[in-house]
């Protein structure tokens, strides 16, 4: 009993550290400290955010993002595009009708001269 | 079996051809020059689906648009060309009667209005061709006047009610087309 007791004593007995390991341990932190400040201007503020998408769920919801805008954006202009093509086919249109319109009334106004032409004649006599 | 299927095709788009074929002989007329000297030219040309695209475009609200798009809805294709002149003999009308004997009439169209005036005033000239039953399958106008030249062929089912709406909607007053009888009973009730 007294020889674990003695093993133990010994081996947990107060040691003074060697000379210096305080003035090295904080040296290294230091150091540590100097090489991370220099990797952050290194890569910037964007670098910052690209390394956060190195996570590969960030990555993969970035690009489901990205196709999502994608998509959205141009299914947006298609239908701003149908939109103008149908306002100006739909301005065409009334055109088209209004042009066919006066000009069927101009036949129908030359018939109808000739039609009541004779009777006009005949009420005169 | 392919040979089937291209000859179908092929039957079928000689069909379609012939109906949107145009009865007018358009490059007769030189209409680039005729743009040229006008002060203002109309030109539109809108096919099947272009129409269908107008269609949605045009509004139940307006009354005007609202016969249009019930009027577009059986069309296959509109063309109308316009030019309209600063003076009078800036295009040659004395050719009209010549435009007009080189109108080639496929089977179904009638000519079923032709007006000339042999002073320099107004030619119009309208033909029709007979569609499924009492509708009409085509409409031509050609009306050639002093200071303006017009060409219009529309394609597709033309109710007659719609040939009169034709003419009196869109500002302008009716044409006095017949309705049918059971649209006439409707009325008198």
């Amino acid at each position: 009993m007294s020889r674990i007791e003695d093993a133990l004593r010994k081996a947990l007995r107060r040691e003074e550290p060697p000379e210096g390991f305080a003035e090295r341990v904080m040296a290294r932190i230091q150091s540590r400290d100097r090489e991370a400040a220099g990797v952050r201007e290194a890569i910037g503020p964007w670098g910052g955010l690209l390394a956060a998408f190195r996570e590969p769920h960030l990555r993969w919801a970035a690009v489901c993002a990205a196709a999502a805008l994608l998509v959205g954006g141009l299914e947006y202009r298609s239908q701003r595009l149908e939109r103008a093509e149908g306002e100006r086919a739909s301005r065409q249109v009334m055109l088209a009708l209004r042009i066919t319109g006066s000009k069927l009334r101009l036949a129908q106004d030359h018939v109808r001269r000739i039609d009541y032409a004779p009777v006009e004649r005949k009420e005169r006599l | 079996m392919r040979i089937a299927i291209v000859f179908l095709a092929a039957t079928l788009s000689g069909a379609w051809a012939q109906d949107t074929k145009m009865p007018v002989p358009l490059e007769k007329l030189a209409l680039d020059k005729l743009a040229e000297k006008a002060v203002e030219s109309v030109d539109v040309t809108l096919d099947g689906n272009l129409l269908q695209l107008a269609g949605k475009f045009l509004s139940e609200k307006d009354a005007d648009q609202a016969k249009a798009k019930k009027l577009i809805a059986g069309l296959k294709s509109i063309m109308v060309r316009s030019f309209t002149f600063a003076k009078d003999g800036e295009y040659n009308l004395g050719d009209y009667p010549d435009l007009r004997d080189h109108v080639q009439l496929p089977a179904g169209w009638s000519h079923i209005v032709g007006v000339t005036s042999k002073r320099g005033g107004d030619n119009v000239d309208v033909y029709l061709k007979t569609g499924d039953g009492s509708q009409i399958g085509g409409l031509v106008v050609i009306a050639a006047e002093p200071k303006e030249l017009t060409i219009v062929h529309i394609t597709g089912t033309i109710r007659p009610e719609d040939l009169a709406d034709l003419g009196g909607q869109f500002g302008i007053p009716k044409l006095d087309v017949p309705r049918k009888n059971s649209e006439q009973k409707k009325g008198k009730e």
